[in-house]
């Protein structure tokens, strides 16, 4: 739950005043780390590398939207607790039902599958 | 940071409830930490399908257009900054930014919701990738097909806030605004799905034709009623949208602004995630 | 959300009045069905929902009482097989859906706002919305009994792909459907509005740590049905798309997998189970200290354990799915999560016994539920711990004894706590308190009732019964335990028909008594009985846990404090009534009956078919109530009581 670095140290109303700028450069990181990901899935590294890197762009893109945009920054730390109350059981139940289905033990009986669908074909 | 001696409005306090966090905006973080479970147990069916995928399922890579959902992705991430700005110009109350914002807004979530048709059109048509006939489709459509019907709510509550922020002051004064409002909401939401429809169509009849000039032809020979319709429904903004006295939109309203763009980043950073975990990991 | 479009009310800032459009309607009765079917007010929704708990727990009773009518003996024929599968599905879809959840609902309403000193929820029209809803989701499961189709029979998880359209044709699994979502979204609404009043209208000095523990367990449930009811809902929009676009997410043939169905079911339906039982737990934690004269022992612990129970009830899920084959890892971890969640249960138990340890014991008739519920649950808890052990549970697994065990911890538990709760706040909803002998008789003839039923269902399973069976063959060896059961569950109904005799009898003919008849402890007794509908005359200031006793018997002489709330400058603000949340459930009830009940035009030359009309004509009418909902704003008039119990008539005309 790492909070983006701050750019701005005071909240108040130097930050009111200079938040079209920031909303504005956010935006452009935010279009950079879409190209950049875009161009990742084209390089020649391994299926872990490449998939922790885009995991972790969407993680920063993730985390700037709901920090600058969505004004967790400033808000009370309240909103970003309940939010996260919500993300963090949303992304374990995620974790858990992938990691689940991912065991072996789940791992569907394709061979019946397939005399399945060749039964209903034929 | 007390703004009592200044005046103006602090945006992050609301000192009639116990947190200082007004109630609207709490209700709206709240309801994201719920769409967060319920985007979780989608996405999650999504690749739970994906992890052992039957056999004679299409390829992914085969089906998707990486080039397309970059453009939308990128449209969707504009669309979150002019929404941000939105709310930032009635925070300040500058109403005129606000509308033109909001219109951005509204503007960038249709040209997304226009890829979506286009790309759903193209799978189905195309790619002969159903809803029906692979579990692919059964996903991928039902997973996009829901954050599409969210950016669509989106695009009709930011049009009636939009029109909403033309609503007079003193209705006393002037009885039909209630018809010019309900009429407005009818020529914008007009404009959008005529805007949608022309576009969808001409990139269509440009794809078939043998020349530029042909497909426009064929198109504006196709489509000149729903082009009629399209500059009946835009004059009507523009007579609508002309100022006619003090209106009751202002700084107060700005909750009301922020809660809504609270929802749409939402709808973004769902995209960011479906981006990442339905699109580009099937290309590594 | 609709709220969004309306005037901030934040600032509260008076500006000049607006005159409201034409197409607005102002309802201002007072009496009658319009004021009912417009109210706004926390106390008379909450009585809506008990009400129609109550009616659905009789409803759900019957059904309970055919099935244990057709066990009483072996190859009976009282109902059919296909009678059977129906009784079975509703009894557990209305007691949980349409029963206890909104009897829990109903307290929620009718006290946590006045155990926070609020005047009202956060957004009182949201909340007659959910009710609304809820009732819409209530009428289509139910449905089913009037038509052609039947009712549901496809249980109430109803597994796929037992449930999809090849093994339940028909509409009778759509209205399932729809009805389950439909209750979903009420339950969503009306949870979000209770977490964000407990967070934000608490009176000055209520800080969290000084709240009553049924306010607590009250977020907690909220919280656990904002964060669970998501996965049903995507399940249950999966199934329906199954079901009536031939999509294939439960299909076999084309790839899909019906285990998905299972886990998603059961990461919604493990927290539900939390969700039916922690207000009961609140509940007692609120009687407890009243009868036995003694704070509770052990808040924070209580109030942490609840908070941990919600936590963790979301990494149990799988413990419902041993059977399934998950493989040995998943099991193991499941099997430890779950014994881990027996542990904060136990502590609050403990607390319990520490609460009476030493008191001065009132055995009331709301003290005898109690300490029932703390006798059976504790029961229920010991099955339930034995269910966690894996290897255990692979021999209960669908049998009578997973049938004895959650009837101990939803009757004995949620039930027990929620009579008891009927009776312990009765006398704050009407003035009238339940008569002591006969709230006793009730209390006995249901608690020997219910242990008889139950009880020789834990043999009947560990003697291999499987649930969900119509009938046996007499040389099984359960025909003892069957026909005691089933002697006792008409014990147990004459129980119950004693407790709602004595209930209406109350209603009309009972004794009144004054403010505050149990010598209680929390805020909601210091106001008189029934409240007025603006609740508090001012809004008090908290210094203590458990406040009103503390300012009954520590404090100095009470003076009402002033502290510049509403109640001073310019009355107390009063939401206007609306009818348009009523109408925006009309429209979802219409919409719903389009997608679940009306038939498919095959007639492929019509575009429009009634099923498609039907909905949209739904829609329509939702999204048109909808915005002028938003449009009405939620202005009010403000209220000018002169001394408690008396308002004048709305002087001060609108504002924002």
């Amino acid at each position: 739950m790492s909070e983006p670095t701050p750019v701005l140290t005071s909240p108040g109303h130097a930050a009111e005043e200079s938040k079209f700028q920031l909303f504005v450069q956010v935006a452009m990181i935010l279009a950079v780390i879409t190209g950049i990901e875009i161009i990742t899935v084209y390089l020649p590294f391994s299926y872990a590398v490449l998939f922790t890197v885009l995991v972790a762009f969407s993680a920063v893109k993730f985390l700037l939207v709901i920090f600058i945009f969505m004004h967790l920054r400033w808000d009370r730390p309240l909103c970003t607790i309940i939010f996260f109350i919500g993300l963090v059981l949303g992304g374990g139940t995620m974790w858990a039902l992938l990691t689940l289905f991912g065991a072996d033990a789940s791992k569907p009986l394709t061979a019946m599958a397939e005399v399945a669908r060749t039964v209903l074909a034929g | 940071m007390s703004n009592a001696a200044t005046g103006a409005i602090d945006h992050h306090f609301d000192p009639t409830t116990s947190t200082g966090i007004p109630n609207k905006k709490l209700l709206m973080w709240m309801f994201l930490a719920s769409d967060c479970m319920f985007f979780g147990c989608l996405i999650s069916t999504h690749l739970i399908y994906r992890l052992h995928p039957p056999p004679g399922t299409p390829s992914a890579k085969s089906v998707f257009s990486i080039e397309l959902t970059s453009f939308s992705t990128f449209i969707l991430l504009m669309s979150s900054l002019m929404m941000a700005l939105a709310v930032n110009s009635i925070q300040k109350g500058n109403l005129k930014t606000l509308r033109s914002s909001l219109l951005t807004t509204i503007l960038f979530g249709s040209i997304f919701l226009g890829c979506q048709v286009f790309e759903f059109n193209n799978f189905v048509f195309e790619k002969h990738l159903t809803i029906t006939n692979s579990i692919l489709g059964t996903t991928f459509f039902t997973l996009t097909g829901t954050h599409g019907c969210h950016v669509a709510v989106g695009v009709f509550w930011l049009t009636l806030m939009y029109v909403r922020s033309f609503q007079p002051k003193d209705t006393t004064a002037d009885r039909s605004w209630f018809v010019r409002n309900l009429v407005h909401i009818v020529a914008c939401l007009g404009t959008i799905l005529l805007g949608m429809m022309l576009v969808l169509k001409l990139v269509r009849s440009l794809q078939g034709a043998p020349s530029f000039g042909a497909g426009v032809g064929l198109w504006l020979k196709d489509y000149w009623i729903a082009l009629i319709g399209i500059a009946v429904t835009g004059t009507l903004m523009r007579i609508l949208a002309r100022p006619s006295g003090a209106v009751a939109f202002d700084e107060h309203n700005a909750i009301d602004v922020e809660m809504m763009g609270l929802y749409w980043h939402f709808v973004d950073i769902v995209w960011i995630v479906i981006f990442t975990a339905v699109y580009l990991l099937e290309y590594i | 959300m609709a709220d969004a479009l309306v005037k901030t009310d934040f600032l509260g800032k008076d500006e000049p009045a607006a005159t409201k459009p034409f197409v607005i309607w102002r309802p201002q009765a007072k009496t009658g069905l319009i004021s009912w079917l417009t109210t706004v007010d926390h106390k008379r929704i909450g009585f809506l929902y008990g009400i129609s708990a109550l009616f659905f727990f009789l409803v759900g009773g019957v059904e309970a009482l055919l099935i244990r009518l057709q066990l009483m003996v072996p190859n009976n024929h009282l109902l059919t097989a296909p009678q059977y599968n129906e009784m079975f599905t509703m009894h557990a879809t209305t007691m949980i859906f349409l029963a206890i959840m909104p009897l829990s609902a109903a307290f929620f309403n009718f006290v946590m706002p006045l155990q926070i000193g609020a005047r009202d929820v956060a957004f009182p029209r949201l909340n007659a919305f959910s009710f609304w809803t809820f009732l819409a989701g209530a009428i289509i499961v139910n449905l089913g009994w009037f038509l052609h189709s039947g009712a549901p029979d496809a249980g109430w998880f109803a597994y796929t792909p037992l449930s999809t359209r090849t093994y339940t044709p028909g509409h009778a699994m759509d209205m399932w459907v729809m009805g389950i979502q439909l209750l979903g979204v009420a339950s969503i609404a009306a949870s979000l509005n209770f977490i964000i009043t407990i967070i934000n209208l608490r009176a000055p000095g209520m800080t969290m740590m000084r709240l009553p523990v049924f306010t607590w367990m009250t977020l907690v449930t909220a919280f656990l049905i904002v964060l669970a009811f998501p996965a049903i809902t995507i399940a249950l929009v999966e199934l329906m798309m199954d079901r009536i676009f031939g999509t294939n997410f439960f299909e076999v043939s084309n790839g899909g997998m019906p285990i998905l169905w299972t886990h998603l079911f059961w990461v919604f339906g493990h927290p539900e189970v939390y969700i039916l039982i922690l207000p009961a737990m609140g509940v007692i934690s609120e009687i407890l200290p009243t009868f036995s004269r003694k704070p509770l022992f052990g808040y924070p612990i209580v109030v942490f354990s609840g908070a941990a129970i919600g936590f963790l009830g979301f990494g149990v899920w799988s413990h419902h799915m041993f059977t399934t084959g998950m493989g040995t890892m998943a099991t193991a971890a499941f099997a430890v999560t779950t014994m881990c969640i027996a542990v904060p249960t136990g502590v609050k138990i403990f607390n319990w016994i520490g609460t009476l340890w030493g008191g001065h014991l009132q055995m009331r008739t709301p003290m005898m539920f109690a300490l029932g519920f703390i006798w059976l649950f504790m029961i229920g808890g010991f099955s339930g711990v034995m269910h966690a052990a894996a290897p255990a549970d692979a021999e209960q697994h669908n049998s009578y004894f997973v049938v004895a065990h959650f009837h101990y911890v939803l009757i004995g538990g949620s039930l027990f706590a929620l009579l008891a709760g009927i009776h312990y706040w009765f006398p704050l909803l009407c003035g009238r308190k339940i008569n002591e002998f006969w709230g006793k008789l009730s209390f006995w003839v249901i608690f020997v009732g219910f242990n008889v039923t139950f009880f020789p269902m834990h043999f009947l399973g560990l003697n291999g019964m499987p649930r969900r069976t119509f009938t046996y063959d007499g040389n099984m060896g359960w025909n003892q335990g069957n026909f005691i059961a089933t002697m006792g569950a008409l014990v147990l109904g004459v129980g119950v028909f004693i407790y709602f005799a004595v209930m209406v009898y109350t209603w009309f003919k009972g004794e009144r008594v004054g403010r505050d008849p149990w010598d209680a402890r929390t805020l909601e007794w210091c106001l008189p009985n029934p409240p007025p509908e603006y609740n508090f005359r001012v809004i008090p200031t908290v210094h203590a846990r458990d406040d009103w006793w503390h300012t009954k018997h520590e404090a100095a002489p009470a003076k009402a404090e002033a502290h510049g709330g509403p109640g001073h400058d310019h009355g107390i603000h009063m939401p206007f009534q609306s009818i348009y949340p009523f109408i925006a459930a009309c429209g979802i009830l219409i919409g719903a009956i389009g997608i679940a009940v009306v038939d498919y035009n095959t007639d492929p030359h019509v575009i429009v078919g009634k099923k498609l009309a039907v909905t949209l004509v739904g829609a329509v009418i939702m999204i048109t109530a909808i915005y002028l909902w938003a449009l009405e704003g939620n202005e009010g008039y403000h209220l000018h009581p002169e001394e408690e119990g008396h308002g004048h008539a709305p002087a001060a005309g609108k504002h924002h």
